[in-house]
């Protein structure tokens, strides 16, 4: 991961580095232009020394002519030597413009000490006269030499007029490279301060947008930070943050219909309870009439009506306990069986009742009074209106994870249009229903305890009978709703 | 938008940087040393070259044939002298030459004692070999000679004037004090053709170099002689100023004058009409002869010279044949 830090430091390196190539440079040329000025400086020396030094022997050589003491002679050495010395250094600054002067200043300079030679024999052997006359020589000679380095100095300047010219264009175009030069470092370094910062801030940006986005409720954008920085992991944070965030909402959501589906259940429930009980006013004594009834017709050699009238009193016992808690299935077939003992009554040989039951699986719990409202349905619509009556098939079986649960009849089946209704709970009809619970109220609470919708299905088609499919989960997903049930 | 801002951004970034760039080159281009203009291996030879009249047309010729022989054999030579015969400045500098060891001087030759000395002894004692060219002074011991024979110059225009004039008349030949040698050979030159006419009165006037002293001798000499017919001048120095008084006192063409060319405003005389003829030398080939003879000697090539010197041509030039 590319760092803040790490772009700010490789800022500062950058602009270190160019500083520091710039004033390496600069003091590179400096040096050189430094080097350059002594040399210029250097040759205009010599050839003045050679000047000074023809002039100093001269000198030296009068006042050891005046008076001849071993210390005037030792001076005269002396600069004679210095003379020497000039020469040497003059000769080497020869070049192709000067070669032809500089050689004639130097024969000069020869000259020049013969002839102080000579004047100091004329002097050692008295010839006063000759000695006067060379040393005569002598000064003229170094007056040449005067003019000479005039004429030198002369050729020196216009040899190198170009250079020295070249020189002064170069230090006025240094100035003009200094302006240029600032232009151009302000320039990028203002273009790439602007970039960095940008790169920097952009995410920062990006980021408070998706904040303020997600501080108004919308929950649904994606944040996007394409940097490789502290930002962009912080995006991701973020992004993952709106992700879980969103996700809870959305099962909270759910949560709340479930809950308020539940709440209409309930009213509904309670709706069919009130009505059941309107029309039971006094159970009780019901049950009990129904009970004594029961024994006094055992009793006086009527078996039969006997046990029809102990199969309803169970029903009806049933119908009011049992409407809002969970049974097993082995309860629910029981119930059906004591109802199918009355219809049976009822029916005579017009209603024939099949059971396929395998025992194994009638401990699934199962809402009270699920199946007789059911088969109290077929009963109505396949078996009353027929002159012939009809069959009713019931089957318990395994199947997979769940218990399949089947109610088939031979009636006359149900129009594909009310199937739908049916199934979408919004079917309201009770009338002639011994419970007073109609089948859509059967399908929402079979829906609500198991917590989902493929428990029931109705299969159906004109005159071929209908059949009812309940397939019962072995394991109930929503435990806790038995517990709030069984308290309401 | 967005787009034109950064093109706008390029742009100034490539100028900035196109100008930054062309200054660095321009300061970092030059190589800092001082610039060596190579020697001349081959330069065995320094030669002089010293005149009184520097930067005179002729003596600018002289030293145009005297250089390029000169860069012909490889040799270095520097032209040295005086402005406007200031011999003192002029024996100084042959003095110089003498003491910054050239190997040869060529020089033009001026009849005085200091400058025979300087050839005589000076010279000699260093060794160095001295040609006299244009001026002879046969008394100094030079090397030898090259230039016009003035002998031969004096009889040429002696003829010329005999031809324009006809057999008789007034001459007048102006000289200057100095009895300079050359001054002398041309006068020999005239006198030895107008001898042999008898009807030919040759008169002489004698003056000092300067300007006011030639107009006092001329008007001096008019005076006397107001017959005269023919000037010549054998100084060419003091040709011009003699015209000018010539011309003041009347009309100059009809007069026939006539002088040499060794002076620069000869040229502008005779174009205008002013003299009659000047003779006219070969200062090129005198300064190549002198030098190719100087150099043929420091080899040891032409040995010895010929110290009656080496004649260069001549020739006559009439006002008619100017341009």
């Amino acid at each position: 991961m590319n760092r803040i830090q790490n772009k700010i430091l490789s800022l500062t390196g950058i602009v270190l580095f160019i500083m520091a190539a710039i004033w390496m440079t600069l003091t590179y040329y400096s040096r050189q232009t430094q080097e350059q000025y002594n040399a210029i400086l250097q040759r205009y020396l010599r050839m003045n020394e050679v000047t000074g030094a023809s002039q100093q022997t001269i000198t030296d050589l009068n006042n050891y002519l005046i008076r001849p003491t071993p210390e005037n002679l030792e001076q005269l050495e002396r600069s004679r030597e210095r003379l020497r010395q000039a020469k040497y250094d003059v000769y080497a600054l020869r070049n192709g413009d000067n070669d032809f002067d500089l050689t004639s200043y130097t024969n000069l300079i020869d000259s020049l000490l013969d002839a102080a030679n000579r004047a100091l024999m004329f002097q050692s052997q008295m010839a006063t006269e000759d000695s006067n006359e060379a040393f005569n020589e002598a000064t003229r000679i170094s007056r040449s030499i005067s003019d000479m380095t005039l004429t030198l100095l002369d050729t020196e300047l216009k040899t190198y007029d170009r250079f020295y010219r070249g020189i002064i264009e170069r230090s006025t175009e240094l100035n003009r490279l200094g302006i240029w030069l600032l232009a151009t470092i302000t320039f990028l370094l203002l273009i790439f301060a602007y970039w960095f910062a940008l790169s920097i801030t952009r995410p920062v940006q990006k980021l408070t947008q998706a904040a303020k986005e997600l501080s108004r409720g919308r929950f649904d954008q994606k944040i996007e930070v394409s940097s490789n920085d502290e930002i962009a992991f912080l995006a991701k944070m973020f992004e993952r943050m709106r992700v879980s965030i969103n996700n809870l909402i959305t099962e909270i959501q759910q949560k709340a219909q479930l809950e308020h589906e539940l709440q209409r259940n309930r009213l509904l429930l309670q709706e069919s309870r009130y009505r059941s009980l309107q029309s039971q006013i006094h159970p009780h004594f019901l049950f009990n009439t129904l009970d004594t009834l029961s024994k006094k017709a055992y009793l006086e050699g009527a078996g039969e009506t006997s046990d029809l009238l102990a199969s309803v009193a169970g029903l009806l016992r049933y119908s009011l306990r049992r409407m809002d808690r969970s049974v097993t299935l082995y309860e629910e077939v029981r119930v059906l069986r004591q109802y199918m003992d009355i219809q049976t009554a009822r029916f005579a040989d017009r209603l024939r009742f099949v059971e396929e039951i395998d025992e194994s699986c009638l401990y699934v719990q199962i809402p009270g009074l699920t199946l007789q409202p059911i088969v109290e349905n077929a009963v109505i619509h396949a078996v009353e209106p027929m002159e012939d009556g009809g069959t009713i098939t019931f089957r318990v079986a395994e199947d997979g994870d769940r218990i399949r649960v089947e109610i088939e009849d031979d009636g006359p089946g149900i129009p594909p249009d009310k199937i739908a209704q049916i199934l979408k709970g919004s079917a309201q009809e009770t009338e002639g229903h011994t419970t007073g619970i109609g089948i859509g109220n059967v399908v929402q609470r079979l829906r609500l305890f198991y917590g989902q919708d493929d428990v029931i299905d109705i299969e159906s088609g004109p005159g071929s009978g209908t059949k009812v499919v309940l397939r019962l989960p072995k394991i109930r997903r929503y435990e806790g709703n038995e517990q709030r049930s069984d308290r309401g | 938008m967005r787009k034109t801002i950064v093109l706008l951004l390029g742009i100034i970034g490539a100028t900035l940087i196109y100008f930054t760039s062309a200054s660095a080159y321009k300061v970092f281009r030059d190589d800092l040393r001082l610039p060596q203009t190579p020697l001349k291996q081959s330069a065995e030879y320094r030669l002089v070259l010293i005149t009184q009249e520097l930067e005179t047309p002729f003596w600018d010729k002289v030293a145009a044939g005297a250089r390029e022989e000169a860069a012909k054999h490889g040799a270095m030579l520097a032209v040295w002298g005086s402005y406007n015969n200031d011999s003192d400045e002029f024996l100084k500098k042959l003095e110089i030459a003498i003491h910054s060891r050239m190997d040869g001087i060529i020089v033009q030759g001026l009849d005085t004692e200091a400058f025979k000395e300087l050839v005589k002894y000076k010279a000699a004692s260093y060794g160095i070999p001295v040609i006299t060219v244009g001026i002879d002074v046969p008394d100094s011991l030079r090397r030898t000679y090259v230039g016009s024979d003035q002998f031969r110059a004096g009889q040429m225009i002696a003829r010329q004037l005999v031809e324009d004039m006809g057999p008789e008349g007034t001459v007048i030949l102006v000289r200057d004090s100095g009895n300079a040698h050359y001054q002398e050979q041309r006068l020999d030159g005239i006198r030895s053709v107008l001898e042999s006419y008898p009807g030919i009165e040759l008169r002489y006037a004698e003056t000092q170099g300067t300007r006011d002293q030639v107009i006092a001798a001329m008007q001096d000499l008019m005076n006397r002689s107001p017959d005269a017919q023919a000037f010549i001048a054998a100084n060419a120095n003091l040709t011009a100023a003699m015209v000018q008084e010539i011309g003041r006192r009347s009309r100059v063409k009809p007069y026939h004058i006539y002088s040499f060319d060794d002076s620069p405003d000869m040229l502008t005389l005779l174009r205008e009409g002013l003299i009659d003829g000047i003779i006219e030398q070969s200062p090129e080939t005198m300064g190549r002869i002198s030098t190719s003879l100087m150099i043929d000697w420091l080899k040891g090539e032409k040995l010895p010279l010929d110290s009656k010197g080496y004649h260069t041509e001549i020739r006559l030039r009439k006002a008619v044949d100017a341009p």
